[in-house]
């Protein structure tokens, strides 16, 4: 009798996993807005099922006291989906040391929406993000990246020509060989290569300057301002060139990633419409390009005007969103309203990508706690499972548990 | 901050008193007679302050308590309630949280400092698998900027070691984290050495084209025949006499003659328990596996053998190795009776291992277990100076034991909580209301800049 036993114990233990109908008694609902309010809010599987001022809880449902019920989080840069581990190897497809191709190489073609990483790192409340390749061989331009949803699904893919990411600074000097001068020489360049491309081109397949024929091609839409340039740089000097830049071709879309040393020049990037994702915990001068890094540098840009996101970016590579909205709570620390530190993370890098639809995550507490988490989401009205790889694990070596089979047979 | 009266008193007292020169007859190293590099560190004028109606959580109880500190002369006079002596400063906390100092058990700060360029990477002696030969303290720059964002993070002591090529890595050092010109005026009184040792992948990627090791086998090879000549170095040094000295062996000497604390690099589980093997053989103890990704698999094993884990709260899959990382390493470790820490091994999170440990501690009780508070903290403070050797003097509020002590403007385990004052030896090196800190002479110029107005 003992086997029929555990048989029927993970019978129950796989039911309670579907139809979850929660109760979030008294719950701190965020507006997409960002606008916090009070409700009772039945969910049923992740979906918000009926709101009010005072419902009763359905029969089953689970109660949680101290909920929030917001909208899902929004990393404005990883490169999940991109990589099994960060080691360099055939599980990494971040970045082509040794390509032909720059601006041509889609990061969409490297995506694995079925890669574990992607639930492991949805289990903190993040339902979209962009993924973005890193430079590699001898060219600033490290390719063309995407919008993803974190369903892990085939279709999963939102938009897969969305920005163009550069590396500038001490990164694309390297690549250009060896001086902001070569790296900037190479970025003009391209542009000219993209504009002029039905003349450059239309003898011989090498008649550009610094890109083949397939790069000023996936380039053109860029420099035409149809889709952003994200552009990884640090130093205010070098953000400043590139404002130089902008005022020559105003049609360019540019957001500007890491950015530590935006606050200095905060009035001139507000000026030329540049956005900005910055990380509200880079404080330390870990190189010549961040020595201004100031952990208040956030508050500069919404001094300013600045329109910008939040993201981790000094976190650990391949699963790196996963920290977002404990960065985000340190945007709060420094001075930012709590909603103008949500909006950082959902919102606005929603609307800057054109990410529509309705997600939806329940939380045990307030998002940028370090202690809450997600019980459950949606992602467009669908329910999105809280189990991954992570939690199997948890659950196989938990030493609460009660089930005593030897661990492979959990 | 109602009462700035005895801190601002500190500030006067630090700039009155520069710290000794290391000619002082009293050096409290406690390290042989003939030893090199010994510590120079002797604590500023301390204030003595009572710390009124805090809300303490003292790395010793499973309780959160209330009541006053009394800190005295650089020491804990009493926690909780005790003779107050005459005329001493009184300061209200207003039931704001005091903690134990933070203890980071491993760190780069000082051997990877910033800004990370090629000629400030001196962590890691990659020229051989056996450079225990090599101290830590010898790469370690004291004007790294690190040091004083750690501590505004309410890092008191700090543990730097070798980076983690090598088999055996060489010498890691314990460090106050305290403003100085000099390693040497940093360096923790009479803590023990420890020998940095490494498992896995970094060995044999690192040589495996050089000369091996390149597996997994050519690493336990590697010790074990390293521990043999260790092993015959010692028994000529035992029986006295003259004999050629040989640092490389001088070190493993050492471990074996229990001098010397293994602090080990090892990932995976499997690995560990071959370690305590090993360890078994050559009748060493592991003090503390570093990393430790997998430790949860194996808290028993690590429970039996009295041998800490050293882990992160939520990092992993940067490598093989740490593809099975759970944010619950830490809550699961401690479950199962072992000895659990939180570390750093990052000039980022060292800020803030107090949100790392606040992670992990929610997840492992949303996973069912029942973790109080202040059990939690013993992964700040308690554990990481037990795994150091330096539990009698830090690491928890006793009387008796250093003044390393912070304020905290809100709950530690919470995203919006910060240190608000930080005491080293009951000297306030960090006081957020004031404007108190650090600063590397690497911030001159650079930090006039960083501090212009919004």
């Amino acid at each position: 009798m003992k086997k029929l036993l555990l048989i029927s114990a993970a019978l129950a233990f796989s039911s309670s996993a579907n139809a979850q109908t929660i109760f979030v008694d008294d719950a701190t609902v965020v507006a997409p807005n960002g606008a916090q309010s009070k409700a009772d809010v039945i969910v049923v599987d992740g979906v918000i099922q009926r709101r009010g001022a005072r419902l009763a809880a359905p029969d089953g449902a689970d109660v949680v006291t101290g909920g929030w019920v917001t909208p899902g989080l929004f990393a404005s840069m990883s490169s999940l989906g991109m990589s099994d581990i960060g080691s360099s190897g055939p599980g990494n497809d971040v970045s082509s040391e040794s390509s032909e191709t720059n601006v041509s190489e889609y990061a969409v073609d490297s995506f694995n929406p079925r890669s574990v990483h992607i639930a492991n790192v949805r289990q903190n409340g993040i339902t979209h993000a962009v993924i973005a390749p890193r430079s590699g061989s001898n060219s600033i331009f490290a390719g063309t990246g995407a919008i993803i949803s974190l369903s892990g699904g085939f279709d999963s893919v939102l938009d897969p020509e969305a920005f163009v990411m550069v590396d500038l600074g001490e990164t694309g000097t390297r690549r250009a060989g060896g001086s902001r001068a070569a790296a900037m020489s190479q970025f003009r360049s391209a542009i000219e290569d993209a504009e002029g491309f039905a003349r450059r081109y239309s003898e011989a397949p090498d008649g550009g300057d610094v890109l083949t024929r397939q790069d000023a091609k996936a380039f053109t839409r860029a420099v035409r301002g149809e889709i952003p340039l994200l552009i990884r740089v640090n130093r205010a000097a070098d953000m400043m060139r590139l404002i130089d830049i902008k005022k020559d071709n105003p049609s360019m879309s540019m957001i500007f990633v890491g950015a530590a040393e935006a606050w200095e020049v905060a009035d001139d990037i507000a000026a030329a419409d540049i956005r900005v994702i910055i990380d509200p915990l880079k404080n330390l001068p870990d190189s010549f390009e961040s020595a201004g890094s100031r952990l208040d540098n956030v508050i500069f840009l919404e001094n300013a005007g600045v329109d910008y996101a939040i993201s981790n970016l000094g976190a650990l590579g391949v699963t790196k969103p996963a920290t977002l909205a404990q960065h985000a709570g340190a945007a709060v620390v420094e001075g930012l309203s709590w909603g103008q530190a949500f909006d950082a993370i959902s919102s606005i890098p929603s609307q800057w990508f054109k990410v529509r639809g309705r997600s939806v995550v329940v939380w045990d507490g307030d998002p940028l706690e370090v202690t809450s988490a997600p019980i459950a989401m949606s992602i467009d009205g669908t329910p999105q499972s809280m189990t991954s790889r992570q939690k199997a694990l948890r659950d196989r070596y938990n030493p609460s548990t009660t089930d005593e089979r030897p661990y492979k047979y959990r | 901050m109602k009462n700035l009266i005895p801190l601002l008193l500190s500030t006067a007292a630090l700039v009155a008193c520069e710290p000794s020169t290391g000619t002082s007859s009293e050096n409290e190293s406690g390290t042989e007679k003939g030893a090199a590099f010994q510590s120079t560190y002797s604590p500023q004028a301390p204030t003595n302050v009572l710390l009124r109606n805090a809300t303490l959580i003292d790395g010793v109880s499973s309780e959160i308590q209330t009541g006053d500190l009394l800190v005295s002369d650089g020491k804990i006079g009493f926690v909780g309630s005790g003779e107050i002596p005459e005329g001493v400063t009184e300061l209200d906390l207003d039931g704001r949280f005091v903690t134990p100092g933070i203890i980071d058990i491993h760190s780069h700060l000082g051997n990877y400092p910033s800004p990370s360029v090629q000629a400030h990477s001196d962590g890691n002696e990659v020229t051989s698998p056996i450079t225990s030969e090599v101290y830590a303290e010898h790469g370690v720059w004291p004007q790294d900027p690190g040091f004083d964002e750690a501590l505004q993070g309410g890092v008191t002591t700090l543990h730097v070691l070798p980076g983690s090529a090598n088999l055996f890595g060489g010498r890691g050092v314990t460090l106050r984290n305290v403003p100085s010109r000099t390693v040497q005026g940093m360096k923790f009184p009479g803590a023990p050495y420890t020998l940095k040792m490494a498992c896995g992948e970094n060995p044999k990627r690192v040589y495996g084209n050089k000369g091996g090791p390149g597996s997994r086998m050519g690493n336990v090879a590697g010790y074990r025949k390293n521990w043999i000549k260790a092993q015959g170095y010692k028994a000529k040094r035992d029986k006295g006499g003259d004999y050629d000295r040989d640092l490389q062996l001088e070190t493993l000497a050492d471990v074996l003659d229990g001098k010397i604390l293994i602090q080990m690099h090892c990932y995976r589980a499997d690995e560990m328990v071959q370690i305590l093997d090993l360890a078994k053989e050559f009748d060493y103890k592991v003090t503390t596996f570093h990393h430790a990704v997998e430790a949860y698999k194996i808290g028993d094993y690590l429970a039996e053998n009295d041998t800490c884990a050293a882990m992160w709260a939520d990092w992993g899959a940067f490598k093989m190795e740490s593809f099975d990382y759970i944010n619950e390493n830490i809550p699961f470790v401690h479950a199962a009776g072992a000895c659990a820490m939180i570390h750093s091994d990052d000039q980022n999170n060292i800020q803030r291992l107090n949100q790392e440990v606040a992670k992990t501690w929610a997840d492992g009780n949303r996973a069912g277990l029942d973790i109080p508070k202040a059990d939690a903290w013993k992964w700040l403070s308690t554990n990481p100076a037990k795994a150091l050797g330096i539990l009698e003097e830090t690491g928890t509020l006793e009387a008796g034991k250093r003044a390393d002590i912070v304020i905290w403007d809100g709950d530690p385990f919470s995203t919006y909580g910060r240190p608000a004052t930080v005491m080293v030896d009951g000297v306030v090196l960090f006081d957020r209301e004031t404007g108190l800190k650090p600063k590397s002479d690497f911030r001159l110029g650079y930090a006039d800049l960083t501090e212009g107005p919004k």
